[in-house]
């Protein structure tokens, strides 16, 4: 259980004019521009940094620049690199695509031309991502402004002139939030031109004859409205009867600019924010939000508070998964069984989060420096219960019923394949990189919290399908009751926040990510601090969507049918998907 | 002869008479009994098919670990009447593309067709619609059309999902429509008529068919499961894949009605297992007494509507391949199969004794069966040595 050693490093030794960051609080080294693609390659390929784990821009508004800012990681494990571009702040603001060298950056890119107008040059596809087509200006620059909300003027004084309300979208005279270009009249507007933009990325429309008959691809699309997209997602899917020919996802429709409204909470508003994330895990969100915002802070965790959220983190991680099997089998047609019989696990363990934190989802528990909250006697009680006794014992009912059922296996089975290299370059994290073989755990490789004083294993499985997929969740669970076990055995006695409960943290100047292993993958917090109450940037990097980047490689190919336990298992929550 | 040793006689002849008393002619007036019968008999499959609705409702719950409806009357047994009156009061959509007739035809169909089947199904030894002599091919037929209905409402509806669903139901229909044929002749071979009376007759008067033929019933469930699109075979529908499939663009009681037909399918399904393979009505003193014949009959059908109630809410859905090549590379040659082996046993041992004929056939089906699983076996191993050396 040994820290892997930092690895120190002279970039500015190695390759011609980078430089180290050396503003007080960053960290890293600062590439020119010209110069991106081949040093790319270079910490790629000669460094080993395999996997790019986050890829964003800042608005420094001040200095009138953009910066670009990428996290790379080995999956050997250690210390990440952290490697800048700046570029002046001007239309067009253009930077070189990292995509040919991780194709995983390919959604990240094009989140970052959505909300700060960054051309990245050489993308295959660069469009909007989050927001719609035709969305007037990037709403993550600093000096973007909310029609209506963030005028210097309101146009109006009150929403209820004289007394009476009228609904606010029919005085503002930005109509409904939305600007237009001069000479584009909505009434006229046909939803065919962003829509043509994606369509063409798909393989065309093909009218070809076999064996004397005319046959003709359907384009289907699944979603936004569909029972197995788990939420407003949508795939566009060109189909070849049953046959999946092409496919592209289209996301957004949930977004709600959670980076944008961050920057305006304090950091401590920001904790319950994350909660509404991924809503199934929100011990884990707090948790790689508290682990950034510690580290610029410099506060220490006490040991009980430390323990405790292990114990939670690692019960989220086990009703994640359960609830996933469930969603899985209804995916394939189960008609709830297994998904309600998951839920009787599930719910045990969310009257526990609802014991220490007081809700059963959105958790809010930790705090920087420690957890809200302690967890009392009885609770401690039910927790040993359901670790000891409860959960092994219905875990390995559920793995008998489900895991070799004929029609499961078959479903399963050799269906949607990505192999190791190609899981590693699209940036894939969580339980689908480790069943392609690839032994990166977070846990393990860069460990946070008390993770190094933990015995388990970090389960691998070789095949990089769905059923592979499946039964490493499986086995997953296993370590997480073989960590639980201990943790509980030694939880101590003492605080569990360190210093007194406040409203507003005073956070220094500087940059900070942190990142921790959640149940759908890796799960990574970039906070800037310049001083002030608020994050001047607050982003976020999801195992949900950037997971999902390999999905149309993935699907090219399979079954319709295929495309959904696909999806199922690639684990999405829209939630955090759209952000 | 009394009611309760031939009641639909009864009431015939009781009928008869008020209505000759009338002054109505005897060839009207017997128009207008069988009217009155087949209005009354419709009537009491649908008033069944509303109890199913709860009937599924709370089974499933179980299978669940839930309650199920428990709201609404007694053990929440009047639920479906909220349920139907919140389908009629929807609004009813007919799609700006769709094509209306065919449209609006569709679910008629879907629930005629099955209704068509109650016609042949003998109820008790003196209870039936028509002993129609073609009875099993009616059957088949009358299937047909349900497959057609959602044929059609798959192609009408102008939706993307429910083509593909229709596109399943061709190739499903296609299919699985052969194996269930096969596996008809069973049990007229064994009785030497497709006439659903006269082999219900055979069963009661002799063995049930399925300690004859006890393959020959499983491979039926099997095939009528899929014929019916019920889980694992539900790939017309395929909530999760194509949302609701050939029933998408459907709302309220045209819903309704598809929904219906697919639970009295099955049910009726059910029955048909029952009918040909478990004695029908028969049991102890149905013989005399053809209302507790009836009531058998029902209990024996709830049965197997349970077992594929209990199918349905246990295991997932087939992929659209594999179900094709199960059909076609084992169903289909074991139905074949069973049905040589039948016929030959059967015209070798049906001039011995009872005691020999019965184990003698029995043992013939487990020999197919255990050839069958053999030879799976060995392909399976097959298979493994080769990927293994791979």
């Amino acid at each position: 259980m040994t820290t892997p050693a930092v690895e120190t490093l002279d970039l500015a030794a190695k390759f011609a004019g980078v430089t180290a960051d050396t503003r007080p609080g960053y960290a890293g080294w600062i590439v020119p521009a010209e110069a991106l693609t081949q040093f790319a390659s270079f910490v790629r390929d000669e460094l080993g940094y395999d996997l790019l784990s986050s890829l964003t821009a800042v608005d420094y508004l001040e200095q009138n620049q953009f910066e670009v800012v990428y996290h790379a990681y080995k999956t050997a494990g250690g210390p990440g690199l952290v490697f800048k571009v700046q570029i002046p702040r001007q239309d067009p603001a253009k930077v070189a695509s990292v995509t040919p060298i991780w194709p995983g950056a390919e959604y990240q890119e094009r989140e970052a031309y959505d909300l700060y107008g960054i051309i990245f040059e050489n993308h295959p596809d660069l469009r909007r991502i989050l927001m719609w087509e035709g969305f007037e200006g990037y709403p993550m620059r600093k000096d973007w402004k909310e029609a209506f909300y963030e005028e210097e003027a309101k146009p109006l004084k009150s929403r209820w002139p004289e007394g009476r309300h009228t609904l606010a979208e029919t005085r503002v005279p930005f109509g409904d939030n939305v600007s237009f270009k001069p000479g584009f009249d909505p009434e006229k507007w046909t939803p065919t031109d962003p829509e043509e933009l994606l369509y063409a990325t798909l393989r065309k429309y093909t009218s070809e004859t076999k064996d004397g008959i005319t046959t003709d691809h359907v384009l289907v699309n699944m979603g936004p409205q569909h029972p197995s997209t788990h939420g407003v997602f949508r795939a566009v899917a060109m189909l070849d009867g049953e046959i999946v020919v092409s496919l592209k996802p289209v996301m957004g429709y949930l977004h709600r600019n959670h980076e944008k409204i961050g920057e305006r909470n304090t950091f401590l508003q920001n904790m319950p924010y994350t909660d509404r994330l991924d809503y199934f895990n929100s011990m884990y969100n707090n948790w790689g939000y508290s682990l950034a915002v510690e580290k610029l802070l410099g506060v220490a965790v006490p040991e009980r508070a430390e323990y405790l959220r292990v114990i939670m983190g690692e019960l989220s991680r086990i009703q994640n998964h359960l609830i996933l099997f469930g969603m899985l089998w209804n995916d394939l047609g189960a008609y709830f069984t297994p998904a309600l019989y998951a839920f009787e696990e599930r719910e045990l363990i969310l009257d526990i989060f609802e014991a220490v934190s007081g809700t059963r989802m959105m958790c809010n528990y930790h705090r920087f420096g420690g957890v809200s909250r302690d967890v009392d006697a009885a609770s401690l009680e039910k927790i040993k219960g359901l670790v000891f006794e409860r959960l092994p014992r219905r875990v390995e009912e559920m793995n008998r019923l489900l895991s070799e059922n004929e029609i499961f296996v078959s479903r399963m089975k050799g269906i949607g394949y990505l192999s190791p290299e190609d899981s590693i370059a699209y940036s894939v994290t969580g339980p689908n990189l480790r069943a392609a073989g690839i032994p990166y755990d977070i846990r393990r490789a860069d460990p946070y919290g008390i993770y190094d004083r933990f015995e388990f294993d970090i389960p691998v499985r070789h095949n990089s399908d769905l059923l592979d997929r499946y039964l490493i969740r499986m086995d997953e669970i296993q370590q997480s009751l073989r960590i639980l076990r201990q943790a509980l055995q030694q939880l101590p006695e003492g605080p569990v926040l360190t210093g007194k409960p406040q409203y507003q943290v005073k956070v220094p100047a500087g940059e900070a990510y942190g990142r921790v292993e959640a149940p759908k993958g890796e799960l990574g917090y970039y906070v800037v601090s310049n001083g002030k109450g608020n994050p001047y940037r607050y982003h976020i990097r999801t195992p949900s969507f950037i997971n999902i980047t390999s999905l149309e490689k993935m699907c090219v190919g399979g079954k319709i049918a295929d495309f959904v336990t696909i999806l199922g298992m690639v684990d999405i929550v829209l939630g955090e998907l759209d952000r | 002869m009394n009611f309760w040793t031939d009641p639909i006689h009864v009431i015939y002849q009781g009928l008869m008479q008020t209505f000759t008393g009338w002054g109505m002619a005897a060839e009207v007036a017997g128009i207008l009994i069988n009217l009155l019968g087949i209005v009354l008999m419709i009537t009491a499959i649908m008033v069944l098919d509303i109890f199913l609705v709860w009937i599924e409702r709370k089974v499933v719950a179980r299978f669940q670990d839930r309650l199920g409806p428990n709201r609404v009357g007694p053990w929440g047994i009047f639920q479906p009447f909220p349920d139907i009156i919140k389908l009629v009061l929807k609004e009813d959509i007919t799609p700006a593309g769709a094509d209306k007739w065919v449209f609006n035809l569709a679910p008629i169909l879907s629930l005629a067709s099955v209704i068509f089947l109650w016609a042949v199904v003998p109820l008790a030894s003196r209870i039936y619609g028509v002993d129609l002599n073609v009875a099993l091919l009616y059957l088949v037929a009358s299937g047909s059309i349900g497959t057609l209905s959602i044929i059609m409402a798959g192609w009408s509806s102008n939706n993307k999902y429910a083509l593909v669903g229709a596109y399943r139901m061709v190739a499903n229909m296609v299919s699985y429509e052969i194996p269930l044929a096969a596996s008809l002749l069973i049990p007229t071979i064994l009785s030497g008529s497709m006439s659903l009376t006269n082999i219900v007759n055979q069963q009661a008067h002799g063995v049930w068919f399925f300690f004859v033929s006890p393959l020959g019933a499983l491979l039926f469930l099997v095939a009528a499961i899929a014929e019916l699109g019920r889980s694992p075979f539900d790939l017309n529908e395929g909530e999760s894949e194509i949302v609701a499939g050939f029933h998408i663009e459907y709302t309220g009681m045209k819903f309704g009605l598809f929904y219906a037909g697919e639970l009295l399918h099955a049910f009726t399904f059910g029955g048909f297992v029952a009918a040909l393979f478990f004695g029908g009505w028969h049991g102890p003193w149905a013989e005399e007494y053809p209302l507790l014949g009836a009531f058998y009959f029902v209990a024996k059908a709830m049965l197997g509507y349970w077992i594929i109630m209990w199918i349905k809410y246990t295991v997932p859905r087939i992929r659209i391949d594999h179900m094709l090549a199960f059909n076609w590379k084992f169903l289909t040659p074991l139905a074949f199969a069973l049905l040589i082996v039948t016929a030959l046993t059967h015209r070798f041992l049906m001039d011995f004794p009872t005691w020999v004929y019965v184990p003698g056939m029995f043992l013939s089906n487990v020999l197919v069966a255990w050839a069958t699983l053999e030879i799976l076996r060995g392909n399976a191993r097959r298979e493994r040595l080769a990927a293994e050396a791979h």
